[in-house]
């Protein structure tokens, strides 16, 4: 439920802010952040926000290390944004709990900003067009089949 | 009767101070300092609770102690 | 040998409820761990000078966190108490005998000194069990049970709070309900209201077991001012009726000029009180309101924690209080935290010093110095230190120092001239086990 009505909320609104988004950012050339989205065209990208103190984020890093595995062939690319203030304490993190997808940086908080990050964890499911098709605040494990389900669905369309 | 009207005024300027200043606190990423232990409004519950049983034992007032809120605010 | 009168510690420490807002052990508000055991354990020594009270107390706390936040605490408390407290009655320059609780026989207070009551050793079992869960994602809560038994004593509550994020979860409020209804039995049966005390054998000025009910509501808003600063605000309504009296404390009925004790007169063969004494009597009511508010700081790795709460209650009785905390951490595993906590409160309406011998009584008279005006200070200095398993260690030693004065008005005759109001000096010390997780 949650996921079909944040798709009617966010959609149209999302595809053109992150087309903005992508356009800025790339073309930026002063940008701390070295995300382009532009990259990720024709793949599925699930954008994941986490911080090392934050414990539910901690908790979604095997589940999104086992999507990176199983679906990484079908074009899923995870890509975790991590918002520490201290790049030490994310590296450290890391050292403990290693993963399967990649990290970027965002400790200015201008990524999160652009995509409106209101809760951490917030993941981005978006398709391989560029638009947003949904966000899932915080991260529940009774949730991980419903996360799963999604991922496939969007991975099926063209 | 003004005790009574003087705490509902205190509350709604309470709750109108929280709710009304949506402009104040931090971004959510902002939070890794409320979320270490040590800033926890109650670190230690136990220690809290022996106190507030001693206080209570020996004066005329109890509890007023209030909630939880602040954190790291995740989920 | 100490003799066993065998007392309540309710009694002696004033109704001990176990309510979520009186002194219960408050419920740990971050359920953000993985799922797990953890425990928080204490043991704590409490002793007060002059030979008045000393506890042991044994606590532990465990928490089970499931998935998604959700968690079970319980808790369970053990306390072995001992000593005497001052009983009510003034201080008079020769020995005053009373009659006991139970009836059965009497027992001598010195001269020149605050009379206290007769030496007793009792325990304390305390449990409660608390559930937290969010509900759905803005709304958290939390609900509970709590019970505390005595030979003399026992209590039932339970409790339930809600709580709403805004703004972000820059900004939570709560509201708050607990519940508690105790029933007390006291040695020898519930005094009648300033019935006089009477001699070895007479409990016709005893009648039998009360209770009393507790309604406690909470609103509460917590508000994050920055990256390192918290606020919280609540107000507190407390609503309690039925026997609030202490069965065990009683007054003098003294000399209208003098101000010392009237004599009794002893039957040939009868063992009684040497002087005039009633029980004590107060209101089958008592409403409270509390204001507090909170702030903890973040300041380069110190954490400063200060908090302000005002009360104030329909028996007259104001109170001023403000707790500070410091803690300052020493490298990676180990802290300071000095503590310092002032205490300042009004007397009750009620609050006799003593009863005036041939003066009408008045409906309610307690000289409970727990209901009288003093200041207290706490001044304690805690130490913690992480062991390498990451489990925590702590210890804590306090100083809490009463100081009150007897209404100067008041006093008559020659209580003007001796030290009326029993100061209190007590040592707490701590020591705390957190493991598991």
């Amino acid at each position: 439920m949650n996921r079909i009505s944040d798709s009617f909320v966010t959609f149209t609104r999302r595809f053109l802010l992150v087309l903005l988004v992508s356009t800025v950012i790339s073309t930026n050339t002063t940008a701390e952040t070295t995300f382009d989205l532009q990259q990720y065209r024709g793949k599925v990208l699930l954008l994941d926000f986490w911080a090392s103190w934050c414990v539910p984020c901690r908790r979604s890093f095997p589940w999104m290390n086992e999507m990176q595995d199983k679906y990484g062939g079908q074009g899923l690319v995870i890509v975790g944004v991590n918002m520490d203030a201290d790049a030490a304490e994310a590296r450290a993190f890391l050292e403990e709990f290693p993963v399967e997808f990649r990290i970027i940086e965002d400790a200015k908080g201008e990524l999160a900003k652009e995509f409106d990050v209101i809760a951490m964890p917030s993941s981005y499911v978006i398709d391989r067009n560029g638009g947003v098709v949904a966000r899932h605040l915080g991260f529940k494990v009774k949730r991980q089949d419903e996360y799963e389900s999604l991922i496939q669905a969007v991975l099926a369309e063209k | 009767m003004r005790i009574f009207s003087k705490a509902v005024f205190v509350f709604s300027l309470v709750i109108g101070a929280g709710t009304g200043c949506s402009s104040m606190g931090v971004e959510p990423w902002e939070r890794d300092v409320l979320a270490k232990e040590e800033m926890q409004l109650l670190a230690d519950p136990v220690e809290a609770g022996l106190d507030d049983h001693i206080y209570f034992s020996k004066e005329a007032s109890s509890g007023g102690r209030g909630f939880g809120g602040g954190g790291c605010g995740c989920n | 040998m100490i003799r066993k009168n065998r007392k309540s510690i309710a009694a002696t420490l004033a109704t001990a409820t176990c309510s979520l807002l009186g002194n219960s052990i408050p419920e740990p508000v971050q359920a953000q761990e993985e799922p797990g055991w953890d425990f928080n354990t204490a043991l704590l020594y409490y002793v007060e000078g002059d030979d008045r009270v000393d506890d042991l107390s044994l606590n532990v706390l465990a928490r089970k966190t499931f998935l998604d936040d959700r968690s079970l605490s319980l808790g369970f408390a053990f306390d072995t108490l001992s000593g005497a407290t001052p009983v009510g009655a003034v201080p008079f320059d020769s020995v005053q005998t009373l009659t006991r609780a139970s009836g059965r026989s009497t027992y001598s207070v010195p001269a020149d000194a605050i009379p206290l009551d007769a030496t007793f050793w009792d325990t304390r079992y305390a449990i409660h069990a608390n559930w937290q869960q969010p509900l759905g994602r803005l709304y958290s809560i939390d609900t509970g049970l709590s019970a505390s038994f005595e030979y003399d004593y026992t209590h039932i509550g339970a409790n339930f709070k809600l709580s709403r994020d805004f703004n972000k979860r820059n900004t939570t409020a709560s509201i708050g309900l607990a519940f508690a209804s105790d029933d007390m039995d006291p040695e020898g049966g519930a005094p009648v209201p300033l019935a006089p005390m009477l001699d070895v054998g007479d409990q016709s000025n005893k009648t039998g077991d009360e209770s009393k009910d507790v309604i406690d509501v909470v609103l509460g808003v917590t508000q994050v001012i920055s990256r390192n600063m918290l606020v919280q605000l609540s107000y507190s309504f407390s609503d309690s009726s039925g026997y609030l009296t202490d069965p065990y404390k009683i007054l003098t009925v003294v000399d209208p000029v003098t101000g010392d004790p009237v004599p009794r007169v002893l039957a040939p063969g009868a063992e009684g009180p040497s002087h005039e004494y009633r029980f004590e009597s107060r209101p089958d009511s008592r409403t409270k309101h509390s204001f507090y508010a909170q702030t903890k700081y973040y300041m380069s790795g110190k954490v400063l924690d200060a908090s302000y709460r005002f009360m104030t209650d329909d028996w007259g009785i104001d109170s001023h209080t403000v707790d500070l905390r410091y803690r300052w951490p020493v490298g990676e595993n180990k802290y300071f935290e000095p503590h310092l906590r002032f205490y300042s409160q009004s007397e009750a309406d009620f609050y006799r010093i003593s009863l005036v011998d041939g003066v009408p009584l008045p409906s309610y008279a307690s000289a409970d110095y727990r209901l009288g005006d003093f200041d207290a200070l706490t001044v304690g200095l805690k130490y913690g230190w992480t062991l390498a398993s990451g489990n925590e260690m702590s210890a804590r030693i306090e100083l809490y120092k009463q100081d009150g004065d007897a209404p100067q008005d008041q006093l008559i005759g020659n209580q003007l001239t001796r030290e009326m109001y029993p100061d209190l000096d007590a040592i707490i010390a701590q020591f705390s086990y957190r493991f598991g997780r």
